[in-house]
């Protein structure tokens, strides 16, 4: 039995269906990770499971304990807001031990509290200040405190990184996750940032108009892909979405890609799914990481299904690590990811190498993964 | 600053076109200011006169020799209608009516405005438009409907006394004009405390709720201590109107020892036997609206902005 488990949650306005039959399971000590586009329902799932808004249809269960009725107060969960939501009229021990006054925990209890949470997140010296003496950082670790205090069964957490500035955001991510590591608490965490999705989770729950399209570990989403919305939304620069035709010559298949202006490209394919057979002369789109079209040096040495194609190269992003080339394919801008000293030349035709066990197929009128 | 980029001539001239402005504006605004001030400042020099030097002398001119015995005769001595012992019992009716009246509408505006934002029900919207029709019915509609209600209080109070003894305030003249202007206050008080909490984040009230605050323990803990700006504009705003008001006071406590400042000094005012103490009408017109300025000088002062900095992102 999972710790928490989410079944057949609907959650409707009026006539509008926000969530529409939401199936969820999590370990104890995991870290599920909300994400999808705004508006998907993600913020209001993750307010379903604290109480904060009520649910027209299903169970939520924490611990084997059905938690649908409860009062937030009463469900053992802490919550970490966008915001940071802390009250500005009282100072940060204040805020962090607002929760045990409401509980009547005693005051000498209540400041061993305070100081243990403190001496974890290092903001012992900001006890006494109020909120608006604190930076961004400061805010969120304080924010943070508030919920660690409690010791809940379930932490919850909605965009917290959200409001910070690019740099403190990866320093945050790096030390919820070793918090996460070091306390072994069960987190529900709510995100549009699919990078935060993959580094932080061990569960994954992508999410589409109340919908969970695809549940799974990070890698399963990142590789597996089950339709053509989660392959476009995990992942950065995006996977390369590109039309083309399965064509067949004579021991197995090839993706055909129609190309401006030159003949098509004309890759056979190795292992190909069955269920590719039916797709035989029709059109689908082939999908293929930017990591996994690359030059032909720093293609993976031991992928047993690689094909070379001349492409020619319209733009070059150098960005450091990598550099990106731009070509275009089946009328579509294509990302390849070579070496940062690739030696390539925008204008110029270039062979590329498509590692073709990485790649995936998708049905274009339903959207669906082709197996 | 802008001699080093800008010709010396055309430099002269803009300095010489602003100095001419700032001359029109600051003579306009010192010219308003001064013909605003002057009744005040008459008030306050004729309070100090006597009754020799006002009758002889200028109106404007400052006193020869101030005197403070016409402050001290209308706190203690001046004539209401045939009662002569000064303002300072009214005063009090004044106070005694108008701390609680504030209070009152202040707190249930609050309360209002917290239901009204945080806990929206159904028709939230239509209760608040009706609350806030209550800012536009004029004071003379509801005498006489009013007075009838006040009337069936005083009934109810002699009821009441009869049975355990004690009126519990109802018919209490007092009591009726806190009731009033409560009633009246509560459409402007809901209307300011709803427009500020409409703009105070939710997730703090979510936060307070997961912490486990009951309803009342996030109005008093949350809500009031972060309120402090809307609630000194409030108190300001209802201080004013409830203390100078006269139509309600001299309709429901017009006569005998309970009238409020106002209705006492219209008394004094107005009275037709012997000769008009134009010095000690105007002491007593000062003593009657000192409070509201002082209200408005020792609140002003915490009329702060940003008092929310820090709650949220930013």
């Amino acid at each position: 039995m999972a710790f928490l488990e989410i079944d057949g949650l609907k959650k409707r306005f009026g006539a509008v269906e926000i969530l529409k039959g939401i199936d969820l399971d999590l370990e104890k000590g995991g870290f599920l990770v909300l994400v999808g586009p705004s508006g998907c329902g993600k913020s209001t799932l993750l307010n379903t499971i604290a109480g904060l808004e009520t649910i027209t249809e299903g169970e939520i269960r924490v611990d084997g304990r059905t938690i649908n009725d409860l009062h937030p107060s009463k469900r053992d969960i802490a919550m970490v807001f966008q915001s940071y939501a802390l009250y500005p009229n009282m100072t940060v021990a204040g805020n962090i031990a607002f929760g045990m006054e409401m509980r009547g925990v005693p005051a000498d209890e209540r400041q061993k509290a305070i100081d243990k949470v403190a001496k974890v997140l290092q903001i012992g010296h900001l006890l006494k200040r109020k909120p608006s003496q604190l930076s961004g950082g400061q805010r969120q670790r304080v924010a943070m405190g508030r919920a660690l205090v409690r010791d809940p069964k379930l932490f919850l957490f909605d965009e917290p990184l959200s409001n910070l500035d690019a740099k403190l955001r990866v320093d945050m991510r790096i030390e919820i996750k070793r918090l996460h590591a070091t306390t072994g608490t069960t987190i529900v965490y709510v995100t549009h940032d699919q990078i935060e999705a993959m580094t932080l989770a061990t569960k994954i729950a992508v999410m589409r108009d109340g919908e969970v399209q695809q549940f799974g570990t990070p890698a399963e989403i990142y590789n597996n892909p089950v339709n053509l919305f989660v392959a476009d939304f995990m992942g950065s620069p995006a996977m390369n979405l590109i039309p083309a035709t399965i064509g067949s010559n004579g021991s197995g298949f090839s993706v055909v890609m129609e190309r401006e202006a030159r003949q098509p490209i004309s890759l056979p394919l190795a292992n190909a799914p069955a269920g590719l057979s039916a797709f035989q002369g029709k059109p689908i789109i082939f999908g293929v990481r930017p990591e996994a079209l690359t030059d032909p040096e720093g293609a993976e040495r031991n992928a047993s299904n690689i094909a070379r194609a001349d492409c020619h190269i319209e733009v070059i992003e150098p960005a450091g690590s990598d550099t990106f080339a731009v070509t275009n394919l089946g009328g579509k801008a294509v990302v390849a990811r070579l070496r940062a000293d690739a030696n390539i030349q925008p204008g110029t035709v270039t062979p590329l190498a498509f590692n073709l066990t990485k790649a995936v197929f998708f049905d274009p009128a339903t959207e669906r993964r082709i197996v | 600053m802008s001699a080093v980029a800008t010709p010396a001539r055309q430099n002269t001239g803009g300095i010489r076109a602003r100095t001419v402005n700032r001359i029109v504006i600051y003579g306009l605004l010192a010219l308003f200011a001064l013909f605003y001030l002057m009744p005040l400042f008459v008030m306050l020099v004729t309070s100090f006169k006597t009754m020799d030097e006002i009758q002889n002398g200028n109106m404007l001119a400052l006193p020869q020799a101030p005197t403070f015995a016409p402050w001290i005769r209308a706190w203690s001595e001046v004539c209401s209608g045939l009662t002569c012992v000064g303002m300072k019992g009214y005063f009090w009716n004044s106070i005694k009516m108008v701390v609680p009246a504030v209070v009152i509408s202040t707190l249930l505006g609050a309360l209002n405005g917290y239901v009204l934002t945080k806990w929206r029900f159904r028709g939230a919207t239509l209760v608040f438009g009706l609350m806030l029709f209550a800012c536009f019915i004029p004071f003379q509609s509801v005498l006489l409907p009013m007075a009838t209600i006040l009337g069936s209080f005083g009934r109810f109070g002699v009821k009441l006394q009869n049975a355990t003894g004690l009126t519990f305030g109802f018919g209490n003249p007092t009591v009726n004009l806190v009731f009033v202007h409560v009633v009246y206050g509560i459409g402007f008080t809901t209307l300011f405390f709803r427009n500020y909490y409409e703009a105070f984040p939710n997730e703090l009230v979510k936060a307070a709720q997961i912490d486990g605050a009951s309803f009342f323990q996030i109005f008093r803990r949350i809500m009031l201590p972060n309120s402090l700006p809307i609630i000194v504009v409030t108190v300001i705003y209802q201080f004013t109107n409830i203390w100078n008001d006269f139509l309600f006071a001299s309709a429901y406590a017009g006569s005998g020892d309970v009238m409020p400042m106002t209705v006492a000094l219209n008394n004094v005012v107005n009275t037709s036997t012997g000769v008009v103490e134009y010095n000690v009408n105007m002491a007593a017109a000062m003593i009657a609206a000192l409070p509201t300025l002082l209200v408005y000088v020792l609140a002003g002062r915490y009329f702060v902005r940003g008092l929310m900095a820090g709650a949220v992102k930013g």
